[in-house]
């Protein structure tokens, strides 16, 4: 009940100032005791799903977040809370559009999605695996995430990314450490128009696939990012 | 002895939208051009590329975009009896150099201004009679219409890809638009802005009081765009480093974001910065210029000759050009004979900060140059200045331009200005705070001007531009009326505090306040009271356009770039469509 009490002071909150910048909104003010309680929750979805069907995060994500390796499924760990939900709700309601994930994420109900969000964004990595990356891809690729491409128009990574692709929490992921596999393919699906953001969407279709290539082999050998900050 | 370069057709002095805009329009008729850029070279990359961009105290406290005034100063002084010193820091406002000019370092505000603003002396005679204008006030019409204009003000709309929505369609009021703005032929490029939250309670306080609220017109880009020459643009993310900064986004319009990259395809165009303009050279009439002196930044003098010059720098270079140059006759304050100088006018501008209580969470930091919400209700003549005992108006807009650490951090009155209790204030009222930007007209007078200084030089030796100006008391009048309107809303709103602070005399250069300088090389129909004809065509020296917001007789409510954009096109279908098949004076 409690919890609910603050759920819903929080919604309040929300809803007053989400008429902002079309970003859902933050406020100073976001329960962190009520995000640390859902933290257990959280674990035990991503180790057990739901008895809704959402099946266990842990089988394609890993425990600690840092998935299979074959770079099919990305790394969530230490990934800004508010993000992982999004991209959560996003699926749930169809804005972003995946067979896997659409049918898991509306099997979770609002409380259990901040949770799984709340836990990735809590674990750090069992492991830390670096990779490296073939040099003249990657030096082209480091190239465009820091300056850009003034050619095709495209503006740097970092200048949302954060310096080294270290995110900008809570509304823009990190990169550094991301499995480039996944990178490339994300890219070509906002090219593409299979995954929907105007702004990702633009700079996918300035990318060439050369570049998205090389973007993504950059941010693959780089140190995963440092945990994103609590709001 | 300086080395004599090669004849072209044509050369700018200044590569900002001005430069940039005409040098294309020129290329593109198969002429020769040549841009002279004082300032450095600068691209969206990797030049203006986040985190750098960002650097706040770069950009904003040490104004590192702005005309070094280790080597180029102004001196400014309030009335003529007083001695003009040299501004040594820029603050009050923000004279830009390198390449793209102020174009780069704008908010985006792009406004057009009012029917009655283009014949502003026949309208407010017409309207009130002659005794409502103040004596010292020099109330001039353009010579030209906002009709002849509209369709340049298209023009540059379509090519900074402007996001707003039209309010007055051929004369239909449209929902949704500001209704008060003049007819425009379409619709804008894109849509408006996302509205901010301190917008959105503006909004309904203003309705609930009568008014007309409506999204401000923005050149910070909505959507994808690829505009009239091209060039695409992307999407503002809302980062609140616009003005003062360069636009990492490809997103706000600028030169090198809507012009530069067409530009540079046309090898009859040659760019040079680092070229300091020393003079327009006349030829032994003196009218007829033969091109222009300048320096490289070896120090090397070189002599351009050139068929045509168009003096394309910011408005005060602009003014100071002329005088260096010997064009135009210079004014004098006392005989009021003359006219390079005159009718050198600002923008009235007042910020209301607005507190509110710790449950209104503003989020300022999200937003963009141009997001704000406003009203036109009390913009130039909107309303009926009968009995009010002054001309002229302001729009009133709620919504910041940014919440950035350094600069934004208001404190109610009575807050300590420093210490423990100034932080904790800070900390209290960041995230509850909004400033209403009271934008207003600003009138000509006859005491207010620009000058050479008799004693302070640049570093090549010249004479300084010496500035003399203060506050019409018209302009201190109007501004407290709109303010007590504006107060009136914040308080609606909901406000704990509003801070009613009119702009007051005297002017100081110490605390910014806007960098809408304008006139001084004024348009119009009667050569004894302007320097260029309704063609920006220097009266004189027929050779000569001096395309800037130095060709406005008076400043209207809003930012002057989107006029000047239009004033830009209008200028250039005289060059194409008159000037270049018969030479000569066009008026």
């Amino acid at each position: 009940m409690r919890r609910l009490v603050h759920l819903k002071k929080f919604a309040l909150l929300t809803a007053a100032t989400a008429a902002f910048c079309g970003l859902r909104a933050l406020t100073a003010d976001h329960p962190a005791h009520a995000a640390a309680n859902n933290v257990k929750l959280g674990a035990q979805i991503v180790a057990q799903g739901t008895k809704r069907g959402a099946i266990a995060c842990a089988r394609c994500h890993g425990y600690d977040g840092a998935a299979d390796g074959s770079g099919a499924f990305p790394i969530l760990t230490g990934q800004s809370s508010y993000y992982l939900t999004a991209q959560l709700n996003n699926f749930a309601s169809g804005k972003r559009q995946s067979a896997l994930m659409t049918s898991i994420a509306r099997n979770l109900s609002g409380e259990e999605i901040q949770s799984v969000a709340a836990y990735y964004s809590s674990v750090r990595p069992t492991l830390q695996l670096t990779r490296e990356g073939q040099a003249d891809l990657v030096s082209r690729g480091q190239s465009i995430a820091n300056e850009g491409n003034l050619q095709n128009r495209v503006q740097a990574c970092v200048s949302c990314h954060g310096p080294n692709g270290t995110g900008e929490a809570p509304a823009i992921p990190y990169l550094a450490g991301q499995y480039r596999h996944y990178i490339e393919v994300q890219l070509k699906l906002f090219r593409r128009g299979f995954r929907n953001s105007e702004q990702m969407g633009t700079v996918g279709h300035r990318l060439t696939d050369e570049e998205a290539a090389a973007v993504a082999a950059y941010f693959d050998q780089l140190p995963l990012a440092p945990p994103q900050p609590a709001q | 002895m300086p080395q004599k370069l090669k004849e072209v057709d044509v050369v700018c002095i200044g590569v900002g939208f001005a430069g940039a805009i005409l040098a294309k329009e020129m290329a593109a008729q198969g002429l020769t051009v040549v841009g002279l850029e004082r300032g450095g070279p600068r691209h969206s990359t990797p030049d203006f590329q986040a985190p750098q961009i960002h650097d706040e105290l770069k950009y904003s406290v040490r104004k590192h975009f702005m005309q070094d005034v280790h080597k180029e100063a102004m001196t400014f002084r309030n009335t003529h009896r007083e001695v003009a010193l040299p501004i040594r820091q820029w603050e009050a406002f923000l004279p830009g150099t390198g390449l793209g000019g102020c174009g780069v370092h704008w908010n985006g505000q792009a406004w057009r201004y009012q029917a009655a603003d283009f014949i502003y002396k026949t309208h407010i005679e017409q309207r009130y009679g002659k005794k409502i204008i103040d004596p010292d006030l020099r109330l001039q019409d353009w010579g030209v219409t906002y009709a002849e204009l509209e369709p340049y003000y298209d023009k540059f709309e379509y090519l900074i890809g402007a996001g707003g929505k039209a309010g007055n369609l051929n004369g239909k009021i449209q929902e949704g638009g500001n209704p008060l703005e003049s007819p425009r032929s379409r619709e804008y490029p894109n849509p408006p802005m996302k509205e901010q939250y301190a917008g959105a309670i503006f909004r309904k306080a203003a309705l609930e009081l009568g008014y007309h609220p409506f999204i401000q017109p923005s050149a910070n880009i909505t959507r994808a765009y690829t505009n009239t020459e091209g060039i695409a643009m992307n999407p503002c993310v809302y980062c609140g480093f616009c003005e003062r900064y360069g636009c990492e986004q490809f997103a706000k319009a600028s030169p090198q974001t809507v012009i530069l990259p067409k530009l540079r395809q046309y090898p009859n165009f040659e760019l040079r910065t680092g070229a300091h303009v020393l003079r327009i050279n006349l030829d032994s009439t003196g009218k007829k210029a033969t091109g222009v002196s300048y320096m490289d930044s070896e120090g090397r003098e070189f002599e351009q000759p050139a068929g045509l010059v168009l003096c394309t720098a910011f408005i005060l270079n602009n003014i100071r050009m002329l005088l260096l140059s010997g064009i135009g006759k210079p004014y004098d304050p006392v005989t009021e004979k003359g006219v390079v100088g005159r009718n050198y006018a600002y923008q009235t501008q007042s910020y209301l900060p607005v507190f509110f209580g710790e449950d209104i969470h503003l989020n300022s930091f999200m937003a963009a140059g141009a997001s704000g919400t406003a009203i036109d209700d009390f913009s130039v003549d909107n309303f009926d200045h009968s009995g009010l005992g002054f001309i002229g108006g302001s729009y009133i807009m709620a919504g910041s331009t940014n919440a950035r650490p350094i600069e934004f951090h208001p404190t109610p009155p009575g807050t300590p200005r420093w210490g423990a209790k100034w932080k904790e204030a800070v900390r209290r009222h960041y995230n509850h705070t909004t400033i209403f930007n009271i934008s207003g007209t600003s009138v000509a007078a006859r005491q207010n001007y620009c000058d050479l200084d008799p004693t302070y030089r640049d570093a090549w030796g010249m004479p300084a531009l010496r500035i003399t100006y203060d506050f019409p008391d018209n302009d201190v009048r109007m501004a407290r009326y709109v303010t007590n309107k504006a107060s009136e809303i914040g308080h609606k709103m909901g406000a704990k505090v509003v801070v009613n602070e009119p702009r007051k005399r005297p002017f100081a250069v110490t605390a910014y306040q806007s960098t809408h300088n304008t006139g001084g090389a004024v348009m119009g129909n009667d050569p004894s009271t302007s320097v260029v004809n309704r063609y920006l065509q220097s009266w004189d020296v027929h050779n000569v356009f001096v395309v800037g917001a130095s060709a406005y007789p008076q400043n209207s409510s809003y930012n002057p770039t989107v006029t000047l954009g239009a004033l830009i096109y209008w200028t250039a279908d005289a060059l194409k469509n008159r000037y270049l098949k018969n030479p000569g004076p066009l008026a």
